[in-house]
């Protein structure tokens, strides 16, 4: 069937569909712990488009990289959710073991990682599959992970064991520790995978390692209880969350200095970066809602309401 | 019919397993009260860090700090244990300040999972509230706010340190407290 045979109006039709598609709005998925949902949030217009119910105390979130799943960890549920992005609900339950906490997906889609508080290991699952196809030990309490942007790193902040480990993908054993601050947790790596920045839970600050000899290059002292970072503007800038001071410290990068404090809801938590890497945002667990940083000027452009104990633990952004 | 029959300790089985097998999550306790009093007198009975004669389960306190950050308080309660607090942020023209539990004394101990356990006066982990005063002419609104873990870190806790026992002592502390401000402050 030749193109002039369809009718104009079905080709009007699927042209609407692919500018629909091109079109389509960056989504953040925020995790609400104490409510067992998950807000999707429209990043275009700011607000809640769906809640989706997911049971378990939904906490890490991790987003494929073409956006059609999302991944969420629960730990009273033993594993994670997995959400389907065009239907927005939940089409899996993945039982993995007993700590499911810390989750990431390798950036060429292929597989999911997932950290386990009390076993100290981190599960491999294969994503076409969801089965499991492999458990690597690591240190204790295992935290916040990335993998490299070549697929063939992971970092993984082993919480008390004070470290964070570099893991062969291939071999899929550690090849490196390096002993960071007090209690790390949540971590990022930057878009080139040179650097890795952990915050502290316990000292108050964030360490800058870097990941080709794997060793710590600065200590950068924040506010109470940081918990997540996130980078923006060309990695340029560093922000984390201060959960005990209700605020968001602002890392310049290259002098490796707090620029600045921003403040945000009670309890920040999760942060990731829009991919117009400009905007924040930051899950705020005690008021349940979101805080929206403008990364250039520094000041919250807006508050959405999502749900009760907002966490978002994770890269929750989808492109 | 055979298949039945087997189904059922499975799912008893289940049911156990998943009510028990988890990661401790976050609780967070939010209790307010609305005081016919103008802001500042309420806060005037609140505001120094030293002085918790408002709150009925507390019958001593000593201090070091005033109201500085940093500022530590230990409150001994009607029952003898004490509870060893930090001031982490004072801000007396928004009439609130934020604080968190650096140590308790252990109120029981108690076997579990082929443990002794100690369980504290309070029985959380990782305790940290903030207390505010909000005005509006005649009347005032205090909110007091906290987030915290069970007492039990780890995985399939005893009854006296799991969620449960963590959000009703807290509740509990936080009601008194309210109320008997509101009975002060309206006097």
């Amino acid at each position: 069937m030749s193109l002039a045979k369809i009718p104009s109006f079905l080709l009007t039709f699927a042209g609407l569909l692919l500018a629909a598609t091109a079109a389509s709005a960056p989504l953040a998925y925020i995790s609400n712990q104490l409510g067992d949902s998950v807000s999707i949030i429209d990043a275009n217009t700011g607000k809640v488009t769906d809640t989706v119910a997911v049971s378990g105390k939904p906490a890490g979130v991790a987003v494929s990289p073409t956006g059609d799943r999302v991944y969420i960890s629960t730990p009273e549920a033993k594993g994670f959710a997995v959400i389907d992005s065009q239907q927005r609900k939940v089409i899996a339950n993945v039982e993995v073991s007993e700590g499911s906490l810390g989750i990431t997906i390798s950036p060429n889609g292929e597989t999911i990682y997932v950290a386990d508080w009390y076993n100290n290991t981190v599960t491999v699952v294969n994503s076409g599959s969801l089965k499991i196809t492999g458990k690597i030990a690591v240190g204790k309490s295992p935290s916040g992970l990335m993998v490299s942007p070549n697929n063939r790193w992971l970092y993984v902040a082993n919480r008390l064991d004070n470290s964070v480990s570099k893991i062969d993908l291939i071999k899929m054993t550690v090849v490196k520790t390096v002993t960071v601050g007090e209690h790390p947790f949540g971590l990022t790596l930057d878009s080139r995978g040179e650097r890795l920045y952990v915050a502290n839970v316990k000292s108050d600050d964030v360490t800058v390692v870097d990941t080709l000899p794997m060793k710590a290059i600065a200590t950068v002292k924040v506010n109470m209880l940081p918990y997540a970072t996130a980078l923006a503007l060309n990695d340029s800038r560093l922000f984390v969350t201060n959960q005990d001071d209700g605020s968001v410290s602002v890392i310049d990068t290259e002098s490796l200095k707090e620029i600045g404090l921003i403040p945000v809801g009670e309890k920040p938590e999760g942060i990731s970066t829009h991919p117009n890497d400009r905007q924040v945002y930051v899950a705020n667990w005690f008021d349940g809602n979101v805080s929206v940083i403008d990364a250039r000027n520094l000041k919250v452009v807006q508050t959405i309401k999502t749900g009760e104990g907002s966490r978002g633990f994770g890269q929750f952004f989808s492109k | 019919m055979r298949k039945l029959y087997l189904s059922i300790p499975v799912v008893a089985f289940c049911l156990i397993t998943s009510a028990f097998a988890h990661g401790p999550v976050r609780q967070k306790v939010e209790e307010e009260i609305t005081i016919n009093a103008p802001a500042q007198k309420v806060w005037d009975i609140v505001k120094n860090y030293g002085d918790v004669a408002w709150l009925p389960p507390v019958k001593s306190v000593t201090s070091q700090g005033g109201n500085e950050k940093g500022a530590t308080r230990v409150l001994t309660l009607q029952n003898g244990g004490t509870i060893t607090e930090e001031l982490k942020k004072y801000d007396d023209a928004g009439k609130s300040y934020a604080y968190k539990i650096s140590e308790m004394s252990t109120e029981k101990t108690i076997s579990h999972a082929g443990a002794e356990e100690k369980v504290p006066v309070l029985p959380v982990d990782n305790y940290a509230a903030s207390i505010e005063v909000e005005g509006s002419g005649d009347t005032s609104k205090v909110t007091w706010k906290a987030g915290f873990y069970r007492a039990y870190t780890n995985n399939n806790p005893p009854p006296e340190m799991n969620e449960e026992a963590a959000n009703t002592a807290v509740k509990g502390v936080f009601k008194a407290g309210l109320e008997n401000l509101k009975k002060l402050a309206e006097k």
